[in-house]
């Protein structure tokens, strides 16, 4: 069938959605084009691209895309399909071209997406009075891309708001991690973790702020690793970084709870705050030091004692500040999508920073860990429990009307209150049924 | 000092070990293991090291242990229904032996089949064994396991290679 805004904007209620949002290949053909062919998405940080000629490819919305340095003030982003055949130009992840060119037939760009040559000479397009200076002639590039404190997002609408304003109160996330590097600076290093989930995007999306799951879902490893850990370091012993890092999955209700939501505009939201379950690992000495010689004691404090669990920046880019790791959502299918890991040091913190950030992404991360396979169970079942027709609505309704105003502007609930999801389909509703003219015209 | 191992006595050690994980003989597998007995799986090919870089798996001691006593925690979501595995070794090669420290690093090749709920898995890659003499036998104390396709987005792997 083909949906009409009507029969969208049918499937959510305040307190449950319609099951095909999550397995109706339709409903996600309509997303692609209008949640992620609309909202700013997570591209790369710019210190994956830190000199002249570095390039980097990923994909927005399924659709390749090429992002290149082109002088040290200059990044561009591009579609990464030759001008000539609509060949990909640039196939290797990263790596550094003076010129990008074409393995096909050989046409090369300048990185800013112009054309440089065109192989046998433009006296074949003589006819058509077009030269290699003809817009057509040039690297395709992206309506619109912005970066924020080194984190660079593209939208594929030319009509956004601007990037800042859209992130919201979540740029605050984004700030607490790069302040915690004493130079205030960021960079990605260490690779990347790739896995592949047979689920829906927005099941991965949901979940990271569902503050239910974790003393459930996790409860194998987590209690296995505090009963481990309470042995081998008993009261007064120190647990090890990895014993800190999972034990904590398995606190009680009262903990999540007291962890809190926060929910935005635009569909983000961010959990915990003054506490998290990031927050009782063991202090690093040498890093504090260098904090407080970069910014004052009192502002130190007020950096780290900032303890957000997941930020999510709707509906594709996650960051965990305390841990300095990002998570980046690229659905493939309306069951399948790949989650990227990455890792950010802090420059100027010492080595033992990465070290456990590393840690983090391994143990939490990474596909052949003890946490993640719990969750990409429950995805699947909930793919595989949705087909089911006997009952067409998937609740959202813990703790409905029980928000309460934040100082930043959104909502603030209890851990396991629905408000996130509820604040994700608000979004979700806005973006699939706003048909403004021109809100989805490509630049030619 | 001991006599450099030979081939067979390398093959049926490497045969043994991987049963032990077909089998799901954890605490006979676990034993096989130094103390600080590595298990590595890079996320990337040539990774130098496990501190600077992710890694698929970077387990010692503790961490296994973690591992192995989930196995049989009664709220593990993804274990059931459980996975099974077959390995398949071959190319077994001594590239090192030192007479003195009876350090021996042998690399091989695999092909293990990770099968649960009606989906079969097919994993492949390099095993280098880093082992060194106890007793009769050997204790490993590094096994890297360098997939072929390490660096792609793989599904959950919840078996040991």
């Amino acid at each position: 069938m083909t949906y009409s805004n009507q029969d969208i904007a049918e499937m959510i209620r305040e307190s449950a959605v319609d099951r095909r949002v999550y397995i109706d290949p339709e409903i996600f053909e309509l997303e692609m084009e209008r949640i992620w062919g609309k909202a700013w998405i997570y591209i790369a940080h710019e210190s994956q691209i830190p000199g002249p000629g570095d390039f980097f490819t990923t994909e927005l919305a399924r659709q390749p895309v090429l992002l290149v340095r082109q002088n040290e003030d200059t990044f561009n982003l591009f579609f990464n399909r030759c001008a000539h055949k609509g060949t990909k130009v640039l196939e290797l992840e990263s790596g550094r071209a003076s010129l990008i060119r074409c393995g096909y037939h050989g046409w090369t760009y300048k990185t800013d997406g112009s054309c440089h040559s065109i192989t046998g000479g433009e006296e074949a397009y003589k006819s058509l009075g077009l030269t290699k200076a003809s817009p057509c002639m040039s690297l395709g590039r992206l309506p619109r891309v912005d970066s924020y404190r080194g984190f660079i997002f593209a939208s594929l609408a030319p009509e956004a708001p601007d990037l800042r304003t859209w992130l919201g109160p979540t740029a605050t996330s984004i700030d607490n991690m790069v302040d915690r590097s004493p130079e205030g600076k960021l960079e990605i290093t260490g690779g990347v973790l790739r896995y592949r989930h047979d689920s829906n995007w927005k099941l991965f999306v949901e979940n990271l702020n569902d503050m239910m799951h974790a003393m459930i879902a996790h409860q194998s490893s987590a209690q296995t690793a505090r009963v481990i850990g309470n042995r081998l370091f008993p009261k007064g012993m120190t647990p090890p970084p990895e014993v800190q890092i999972l034990a904590p999955f398995a606190e009680d209700k009262d903990f999540f709870e007291s962890m809190g939501i926060h929910a935005f505009e635009n569909g983000h939201s961010y959990s915990g705050g003054k506490t998290s379950i990031h927050a009782s690992y063991s202090g690093i000495p040498e890093y504090e030091e260098a904090m407080k010689k970069a910014y004052g004691k009192e502002r130190t404090n007020e950096i780290l004692s900032l303890n957000r669990h997941n930020t999510i920046v709707y509906p594709g880019f996650t960051c965990k500040g305390a841990i300095q790791t990002i998570r980046v959502v690229k659905p493939v299918a309306v069951n399948e999508t790949v989650i990227e890991s990455w890792t950010l040091r802090l420059v100027g913190a010492p080595g033992e920073m990465l070290h456990r950030s590393i840690l983090y992404c391994n143990l939490i991360n990474s596909s052949a860990n003890i946490v993640g396979p719990d969750d990409y169970e429950a995805y699947h079942r909930i793919q595989h429990g949705l087909q089911t027709e006997g009952r067409r609505w998937v609740a959202n309704a813990r703790y409905l009307g029980a928000e309460t105003p934040n100082e930043e502007g959104g909502y603030s609930a209890t851990g396991s209150s629905d408000m996130v999801f509820r604040n994700q389909f608000r979004a979700w509703l806005g973006y699939m049924v706003d048909d403004r003219a021109g809100s989805r015209e490509r630049a030619s | 000092m001991r006599p450099k191992p030979t081939p067979q006595e390398l093959e049926q050690y490497l045969y043994r070990e991987a049963r032990l994980i077909d089998e799901k003989r954890w605490d006979e597998w676990a034993g096989l293991f130094v103390e600080e007995g590595e298990y590595w799986v890079p996320a990337s090919r040539g990774q130098p090291d496990p501190d600077n870089h992710v890694s698929l798996v970077y387990e010692r001691s503790l961490l296994r242990d973690i591992r192995l006593k989930r196995y049989n925690h009664p709220n593990a979501m993804s274990l059931q229904p459980q996975p099974y595995s077959v390995h398949l070794i071959s190319n077994v090669m001594l590239d090192s032996y030192d007479e003195d420290s009876g350090l021996c690093v042998v690399n091989s090749r695999f092909i293990m089949l990770e099968y649960r709920r009606n989906e079969q898995l097919t994993y492949g890659g390099a095993t280098t064994h880093t082992l060194e003499a106890a007793g009769e036998s050997w204790k490993i104390r590094v096994k890297k396991v360098e997939l072929v396709n390490c660096d792609s987005a793989l599904g959950s792997i919840q078996i040991y290679f």
